[in-house]
C-alpha cells in the first residue's frame, strides 16, 4: 500500500475482518445499554462489545471498541469522556483473558467478571475522587452523596457503592460474552485473529485417538 | 463512499449532456449532479468553516474557560456558544440540547457540591447538612466549568457532520481505515437499534416475557441480545466484500465524492488568533493575572 500508515499498517496486521468488527463491538456496546433500557433492567451492560471484540480479534482491538465507544457517547454526554481509559483496560484485559483461554470455561468466565469489575468500580472510583471530588452527575453521585452525608468517608464511600454496582453489571456481560462465543459460527472463527483459541478442541475421554505409533 | 469523481468529469467533458436524449435530459437532476462537482457547503459561513478550524477555536475556548480562575471566564463560554450557534443557525435546537445538560449533568453537580463540601462560613442548614458559601462558590465555578466543556462538544456535533469530520481528517493524513471505523460505528448502531426492536417484537410475539419481575425481565435479555449479536456478526464478512469490491484495501489514493474547500486565509487567521487566545489565559494563570 502507498498510503500506508500507522492504522492501516495495524489494519494489515489484524486482518480485514477485524477492521469491520470494530464497527459492530462499537454498535453492541450500545445496543446492551439500549436493550437494558427497554427491559427496564437496573444495569449498564455497555461493555459487550469491548469485552467480545477483545475475546475474539486481541486486546488491541477491544481497546479502540472500549475507547471509541466511550468517546461516541460523550457526545450526548461529555462528562463520561474521563472514563474511556476504562473501556480501554477492559479491551485489553478481555484480549488478554481470551490468550489464556478463559473464555472457554464458564466458572473462569465469571470469575474473570470480578477482574473487570475491580477496574470498572476500583479505577472508576479514583477517576470520579480525582476529576469530580467523588461527586460526579448521575444516580451514583446521589447515592454516594448520601452515603457521605449519612456520615462515612467520601473516599471510602465511593468505593462501596461503585464496586458492588460493578460486579452486578459485568456478571451479566462476561455471561452474554460465554454465551455468544459458545454459540458463533465455527467458520468465523477462522477469520479472525484469536478464533484458534476457541477452535482448539480438548481431547474427549473415553476417545481413542488415532494410533501414531503403529508403523 | 469512493467513486472516482475526476474520472467521471473527464467522461462528461467529452461527451457533454447534449448528446444524451432529451428523456435522460429530463431525468437527471443536473444541480445534484453538479454539487459534488463543488466543494461541500451548508449554506453557512460558520458551518462551512474547514471542522478543524472549528475544533480548534471551540477547544480553545473551552481551554480558556478552565484556565482562567474565576466564574466570569466559564460563563461568558457558554454564552458564546450560543452565540456561535445562533449564527451558525442551529441556535433553537443547541439551545433546547444545551439547556437539557444543564438542568440534568450542571445542576446536579452543582447541588452535590453545594450540599457536601464544608466550609466555614454557613449559609444556612437544612436538617444535618450546612449550605456553606465556599460549597455554593465552588459547585458554581465547577459546574460552569463542567458545562464550559459539554458545550464545546455538544456544539461541535451540532456544527459539523461526521462525514465532513472524517473527510478533513482524511484530508490531512489520516487512514481512511480510521475514517470508515468511525463512520460504519454510527451505521452500526443505526442498523443494530432498528434489528433489536424487530427481535425485541418478535420474541415476544412467541411468547418470551419482557415485563413483569425483574427476574423475566433479565430471562429476556439473552434471546434478544444473541440473535442481533450473530447476525450482525455474520453480515462483517459480506460487508468484507462490499468494501473489497470498491477498491477500497486497493493501493493508491482513495478519490472521494464529497469535498472540503480550500481553507481561506481568514480561516487560518481565525484559528491562530484562538491559540494565542489559550496561549495568553494559560500564561496569565501562570502568572496569577486573574
Amino acid at each position: 500500500m502507498s498510503t500506508k500508515n500507522g492504522f492501516s499498517r495495524f489494519v494489515a496486521g489484524y486482518g480485514r475482518l477485524t477492521l469491520l468488527m470494530i464497527p459492530i463491538g462499537i454498535a453492541i456496546n450500545f445496543i446492551g445499554g439500549q436493550i437494558a433500557v427497554l427491559l427496564k433492567l437496573p444495569i449498564y451492560l455497555d461493555s459487550i462489545g469491548t469485552i467480545l471484540v477483545g475475546a475474539l480479534c486481541g486486546g488491541i482491538p477491544g481497546a479502540l471498541v472500549g475507547g471509541i465507544s466511550n468517546i461516541l457517547n460523550s457526545i450526548t454526554s461529555p462528562t463520561n469522556i474521563p472514563y474511556a481509559i476504562l473501556s480501554i483496560i477492559f479491551g485489553l484485559l478481555a484480549g488478554w483473558f481470551s490468550r489464556m483461554g478463559v473464555f472457554r470455561s464458564l466458572w473462569k468466565t465469571l470469575l474473570s467478571s470480578l477482574a473487570f469489575a475491580a477496574v470498572g468500580g476500583g479505577l472508576g472510583a479514583i477517576i470520579t475522587l480525582i476529576l469530580f471530588g467523588g461527586l460526579s452527575a448521575g444516580g451514583m453521585g446521589v447515592i454516594v452523596g448520601i452515603v457521605h452525608a449519612a456520615g462515612m468517608d467520601l473516599n471510602l464511600a465511593n468505593f462501596l457503592v461503585a464496586i458492588p454496582a460493578d460486579v452486578v453489571d459485568k456478571v451479566p456481560t462476561v455471561l452474554i460474552v460465554y454465551v455468544i462465543l459458545k454459540r458463533m459460527p465455527k467458520r468465523l472463527f477462522a477469520k479472525l485473529p484469536l478464533g484458534s483459541v476457541y477452535l482448539q478442541k480438548t481431547p474427549k475421554r473415553g476417545v481413542v485417538s488415532e494410533p501414531s505409533s503403529i508403523s | 463512499m469512493v467513486w472516482s469523481v475526476n474520472r467521471l468529469q473527464s467522461v462528461e467533458a467529452e461527451a457533454p449532456p447534449h448528446t444524451l436524449s432529451d428523456r435522460a435530459n429530463r431525468l437527471i437532476d443536473y444541480d445534484f449532479v453538479d454539487s459534488f462537482r463543488r466543494p461541500a457547503t451548508q449554506n453557512n459561513w460558520v458551518r462551512d468553516f474547514n471542522p478543524i478550524t472549528l475544533l480548534l477555536v471551540l477547544l480553545s475556548i473551552s481551554i480558556i474557560a478552565v484556565a482562567v480562575p474565576n466564574l466570569v471566564a466559564p460563563l461568558l463560554a457558554c454564552a458564546s456558544y450560543v452565540v456561535i450557534a445562533f449564527l451558525a443557525r442551529v441556535g433553537k435546537q443547541f439551545v433546547l440540547t444545551y439547556a437539557k445538560l444543564f438542568v440534568v449533568v450542571g445542576l446536579l453537580l452543582f447541588v452535590l457540591r453545594a450540599l457536601f463540601i464544608p466550609g466555614k462560613h454557613t449559609l444556612f442548614a437544612l436538617g444535618t447538612l450546612k449550605i456553606s458559601a465556599e460549597g455554593v462558590t465552588d459547585g458554581l465555578r465547577f459546574a460552569l466549568m463542567i458545562m464550559a466543556l459539554c458545550g464545546a462538544v455538544a456544539l461541535y456535533f451540532a456544527l459539523v457532520p461526521m462525514k465532513l469530520l472524517m473527510g478533513a481528517l482524511e484530508d490531512r493524513g489520516v487512514s481512511p481505515h480510521a475514517t470508515y471505523v468511525i463512520l460504519a460505528s454510527f451505521q452500526a448502531i443505526v442498523d443494530l437499534s432498528k434489528n433489536t426492536t424487530v427481535v425485541m417484537e418478535a420474541q415476544k410475539s412467541r411468547g418470551i416475557e419482557t415485563e413483569g419481575s425483574i427476574l423475566n425481565r433479565a430471562l429476556a435479555f439473552l434471546p434478544v441480545l444473541t440473535p442481533v449479536l450473530l447476525s450482525s456478526m455474520s453480515s462483517t464478512e459480506e460487508r468484507a466484500m462490499a468494501l473489497d469490491a470498491r477498491a477500497f484495501n486497493a493501493s493508491g489514493e482513495h478519490t472521494h465524492l464529497v469535498s472540503l474547500r480550500k481553507v481561506p486565509g481568514s480561516e487560518i487567521a481565525v484559528g491562530c488568533a484562538a491559540l494565542l487566545a489559550v496561549l495568553v489565559s494559560i500564561v496569565g494563570r501562570m502568572l496569577s493575572w486573574f
